[in-house]
């Protein structure tokens, strides 16, 4: 039932592609996708290519995907590891979503970071204290990896 | 169905079906039925134990001892336990104690569905004052984790927009709001859809995208998906005990569509885990028998006396309805007479040995000759007792010398039986040579894993080294380097020496000499080298 499922969303992926987003499989496997986000044009991310990698579960979509970033991103919601932290992939995950409206919801988590509830607490220290550090590292390390 | 007439419920008549119900009061409306245990029962609780000493007067004195004697921590400080453990008790009067300052202990027992029932019956109380469907009010209450003032308060303040919040009723056109996930969803703007099942002939689900004739399911809200998908979706969420709502929005889903969807009896699963977690949440008046698959609850109105108990030194000990006698407090099987924290502190330390003890018993293996336990932390198999200095196999335990060059034997499986063919040995056999096999596997993997270790402090020591001298790399490649000749050289000399025939000794001369120089000029270089770091402090002895 997940591959059908799937297999609609990709559908979907390619015949109108969100804006900004890509997404598809690696080699044969259904399951294991790869995606890219282009930088949000009014963030620090700006200009740079961060690709995800994306793994479905198989009970998908009553289960939330797993994904984390592939590429080296300095954000208080995202770890070293790449994983995010986001409620819809987690709690708050439901079977209407789709991948498409995930990926558009981790372009938003680009431009608007939640340094409330962080993942990274040294960065969402900076991020609330001294913003223009926070902007200047996050240009910084997107031109270092992203680019 | 979402309106429904009071008292004929699905819901209230399954829980007055359950034949647990009738043993237990109703705790919030028959205050007189309540089953209270007062002191005389937790006293005589105590004097059981006395009778064992046959000395009540050394009893009391025993187990009480008065506040300034020690400060109660409430972190885990295992000084304090021990010092508690070990420091002479101060008598406490007899006068003091029949003073009859501890207060009665009012408690009763429930089980979820008691305390769902009671739940429902408060319903009937609110619901003049919400003049909304019990249905809708159960929900609210769901959400608002059973606290009914906060709820109150909530509702006088902002009505209408708590309805939708929680997913009572649908947002009007009027009441815009961020809540809603898809405004541009064309069934919302078109007809109201009935809630409930339907049948559709290929219908296809946007879930799991198959395209059948399905019966399928929707609220008002017109989010229609096919019946096992929602079925599936229900399923995953009924443990967590929130309110559930709409796949695709925030309406949420009643128990009666629960239980339409579901089959008979599915929301008694979900009201029993938001029960449960409500239980999680006052952890402080509620408490769950400690016993295994024992599902009663302590319920203690009045905390405020479990204060007086712990400053007499007193145990709130409670009895379930399966007979189950524990402590209100800490949560162990009856202590008396030893106060809570002279229980926990024994506990923690009699666990702490206990896990010395499992260490050792895997860690360790004790010397064949003298028993003492040996550690093995690196090298080979061949092992020294450093106490008898016994000389033995570390994989077969047997005496070091009959292995001498052969010493890979022990760890190849020998059939000494070949004799005794038997079909009946031959199970035993077979696990018995795996057991030998997982055994020498494991003696392997650790010893890898140990020197694997060694290679790494080795490598983070020079690391540190070069750090903490200001070594530029090459020079600490040089250093490690040289280590690495030394060690050749000494092979390679070592291999000279081993050399009978006078006449190649002649000829190797030479070549003997020109090494054993080397070695001497290497090891003083890296003597001197030592010296320096001593000397300027860098590096300790022990390093």
């Amino acid at each position: 039932m997940s591959s059908k499922r799937i297999s609609k969303e990709l559908r979907d992926i390619e015949r109108d592609p969100p804006t900004s987003c890509s997404a598809g499989p690696v080699g044969d496997d259904l399951y294991h996708w790869q995606a890219s986000i282009m930088g949000p044009p009014d963030s620090p991310y700006a200009g740079g290519v961060f690709f995800l990698s994306i793994h479905f579960p198989t009970d998908y979509p009553f289960k939330p995907p797993k994904i984390a970033f592939t590429t080296k991103i300095y954000h208080p919601n995202i770890n070293a590891n790449g994983n995010i932290c986001l409620d819809i992939l987690k709690d708050q995950w439901s079977p209407a979503l789709t991948l498409s409206k995930v990926l558009l919801s981790i372009c938003s988590l680009l431009t608007d970071a939640n340094p409330d509830d962080p993942l990274v607490p040294e960065i969402a220290h900076i991020y609330k204290t001294d913003r223009p550090k926070y902007e200047a590292t996050a240009r910084e390390w997107t031109k270092k990896y992203a680019v | 169905m979402t309106q429904m007439k009071s008292k004929t419920t699905p819901i209230t008549s399954d829980y007055i079906d359950d034949p647990n119900y009738e043993k237990v009061h109703n705790p919030i409306f028959d205050s007189e039925n309540i089953s209270s245990f007062t002191l005389t029962e937790i006293t005589d609780h105590k004097t059981d134990s006395g009778v064992l000493s046959q000395d009540s007067e050394f009893e009391i004195e025993d187990f009480a001892y008065s506040d300034d004697e020690f400060v109660y921590d409430d972190e885990e400080n295992n000084e304090t336990y021990d010092s508690m453990l070990s420091q002479p008790i101060k008598q406490i009067t007899k006068k003091e104690m029949s003073e009859g300052s501890v207060p009665n202990l009012n408690y009763e027992v429930l089980t979820t569905q008691n305390i769902f029932k009671n739940m429902l019956s408060r319903l009937d109380h609110l619901q003049p004052v919400f003049n909304i469907p019990r249905e809708d009010i159960l929900l609210l209450m769901q959400h608002y984790d059973w606290n009914e003032e906060r709820l109150l308060e909530n509702w006088t303040e902002r009505m209408d927009e708590l309805l939708v919040e929680i997913g009572v009723s649908q947002k009007t056109s009027a009441v815009a709001t961020s809540l809603e996930k898809k405004a541009e969803n064309p069934d919302i703007s078109g007809v109201k859809t009935k809630r409930g099942i339907a049948f559709k002939q290929s219908f296809e689900c946007i879930i799991c995208c198959e395209d059948k004739d399905t019966q399928t399911f929707s609220l008002e809200c017109g989010h229609e998906y096919c019946i096992d998908c929602y079925r599936h979706y229900i399923e995953n969420k009924l443990h967590n005990g929130n309110v559930i709502t709409c796949m695709d929005c925030s309406l949420a889903l009643k128990n009666i569509d629960i239980d339409t969807v579901m089959g008979h009896d599915s929301s008694k699963k979900l009201m029993a885990s938001s029960i449960k977690s409500f239980i999680q949440k006052h952890n402080k008046n509620y408490k769950w028998c400690p016993y295994a698959d024992c599902k009663c609850i302590i319920h203690l109105k009045d905390t405020s006396s479990l204060a007086e108990y712990t400053r007499l030194h007193f145990s709130p000990f409670v009895k379930c309805d399966a007979e189950h006698r524990f402590c209100f407090n800490c949560g162990f099987e009856t202590h008396a007479p030893a106060d809570c924290n002279v229980t926990n502190a024994w506990v923690k330390k009699a666990k702490k040995e206990s896990e010395n003890l499992n260490w050792v018993m895997s860690h360790t293996k004790e010397c064949p000759k003298c028993g003492v336990n040996i550690e093995k932390d690196g090298g080979c198999n061949h092992m020294k007792c450093s106490s008898c200095k016994y000389e033995f196999c570390w994989i077969c335990e047997g005496d070091w010398a009959p292995h001498g060059k052969s010493f890979y034997q022990c760890t190849l499986y020998t059939n000494d039986e070949k004799s005794k063919k038997k079909e009946s040995e031959d199970l035993s056999k077979i696990m018995k040579k795996y057991t030998f096999y997982y055994r020498v596997f494991n003696e392997h993997e650790i010893s890898a894993k140990l020197d694997w270790k060694l290679g790494q402090t080795i490598g983070s020591k020079v690391r540190a080294l070069q750090e903490k001298m200001d070594v530029s790399w090459i020079e600490g490649q040089f250093l490690t380097d040289s280590i690495k000749i030394l060690n050749e050289a000494v092979e390679d000399l070592s291999e000279l020496l081993q050399i009978k025939d006078p006449e190649q000794i002649m000829k190797n001369k030479l070549e003997f000499y020109n090494k054993s120089g080397y070695v001497e000029n290497r090891m003083y270089a890296l003597m001197e080298c030592g010296r320096d770091l001593l000397c300027k402090g860098i590096c300790k002895p022990t390093d």
